[in-house]
């Protein structure tokens, strides 16, 4: 990229062009990635969610939806829209879909149980029956907090207590919390060898960058189409391949607490347009200047905010690295 | 002052990557220098909250608070009060 380019640049829309392109090289990548291997076609595990939906959508256009199949895979504290979601994306692209509920293989690794006294030791007031949960961090850009993990206990909607996470539980919680990824990856699989098909992922670079899914859980596939595609990239690819409203409107989550928590209020502690712009800056390494202009945040704000990404993509290196092999004749 | 830096120091060389027999100067960035990682600063929460008998409000989980010597110092002083 030249520097007069650069400095002229509003990143957002350079984020937002070139998406027809980008849908046709994602399309050939699938469809070459698929023939190399050696497959018939591929599974999709549909969370109702934009990732899936337009990871699916491709498939379909580039495979045919005969060579397509998709998975529901619910558990108890999955949100109902995402079976309706995901049913309803698989309906209208005429793909065949199966629903396979993975709450048995967590309830026989006692999993809800084990979460929920980590819940209960953390929160001395929490009542299952009264109370839902989710996992949250403080939001970064308005307090500049660590990121230190508090459960909050919500009651018709409304947060009703917040309570810090020790180190072990929190641990522990994560273990717990990555079975659920990890089963679905296991039907993934058994599906996709009973059908001689590969495994589509479905996480985004925002992800892939942030060490944002789960080692041999979401991140255990064949293929990984979407992830040079920073999330608002997969919102333009869904409007452009007229993936349904609601799916593009509806917060992105893991959608692995009872009560609905967005990957804004775990993850990545700030609107994703802000993140993903100052991603796309750290890629390029584009001026301060532009930064400035493009989201509209001080200087500091901006130097505070990369500092802290550069900490997250660092303590995640293990995450996105496959296992080193001690190569004996070299 | 002096005792509450040993203590953590001591803390640090026993559980965190910080090496034996390196120094730690006060001011010295406790992650840029690769001493914790996120998971060591939730321990290192922990200790303290044990070791001092204190909670740490969430508006003082800063990095100025948790990042160098000093900063975990003056916190729990004022804390401790």
């Amino acid at each position: 990229m030249q520097v007069a380019e650069k400095l002229s640049m509003n990143i957002l829309e350079k984020l937002n062009g070139n998406i027809g392109e980008i849908a046709l090289k994602l399309r050939c990548f699938i469809k070459d990635q698929v023939k190399g291997f050696k497959k018939k076609g591929v599974v999709i595990g549909v969370s109702g969610g934009i990732d899936s939906a337009v990871a699916l959508t491709l498939c379909v256009q580039e495979l045919g939806k005969e060579n397509v199949y998709g998975l529901l895979l619910p558990e108890e504290e999955s949100a109902p829209s995402s079976k309706t979601l995901g049913a309803e994306i698989c309906e209208n692209l005429g793909v065949s879909y199966e629903e396979v509920p993975i709450s048995p293989i967590l309830r026989s690794l006692n999993i809800y149980d084990q979460k929920e006294q980590i819940i209960k030791r953390t929160c001395p007031e929490y009542d299952p029956t009264i109370y839902k949960t989710s996992l949250v961090l403080p939001d970064f850009l308005n307090q500049g907090l660590l990121n230190v993990p508090y459960i909050r206990l919500v009651k018709d909607g409304k947060t009703v207590g917040k309570y810090r996470l020790k180190a072990n539980d929190y641990l522990e919680l994560i273990g717990l919390q990555g079975v659920k990824q990890r089963s679905r990856m296991l039907v993934q699989y058994m599906y996709a060898e009973k059908m001689n098909y590969a495994v589509c992922g479905t996480t985004n670079k925002t992800e892939l960058v942030l060490g944002q899914f789960v080692k041999y859980g979401d991140g255990g596939v064949d293929l990984e189409p979407l992830a040079d595609c920073y999330k608002v990239q997969i919102y333009a690819l869904g409007k452009l391949l007229n993936v349904n409203e609601e799916i593009i409107k509806r917060p992105p989550s893991a959608d692995t607490w009872s009560h609905y928590t967005t990957d804004e209020e775990f993850y990545w502690r700030m609107p994703i347009q802000i993140m993903d712009q100052i991603l796309y800056a750290q890629e390029y390494q584009l001026p301060l200047q532009v930064i400035e202009k493009s989201t509209g945040l001080s200087r500091e704000t901006i130097e505070k905010t990369q500092k802290h990404i550069n900490r997250v993509r660092d303590t995640t290196e293990y995450v996105r690295a496959t296992p080193p092999i001690c190569y004996i004749n070299k | 002052m002096e005792q509450i830096k040993n203590d953590i120091v001591d803390y640090l060389k026993a559980n965190s990557f910080m090496d034996n027999n390196s120094s730690l100067k006060d001011n010295d960035s406790l992650t840029q220098n690769g001493i914790i990682d996120s998971i060591g600063l939730l321990e290192l929460m922990d200790y303290i909250c044990e070791k001092y008998s204190i909670e740490i409000p969430e508006d003082m989980l800063t990095p100025e608070n948790f990042d160098s010597l000093q900063g975990i110092t003056n916190m729990i002083t004022k804390l401790a009060k």
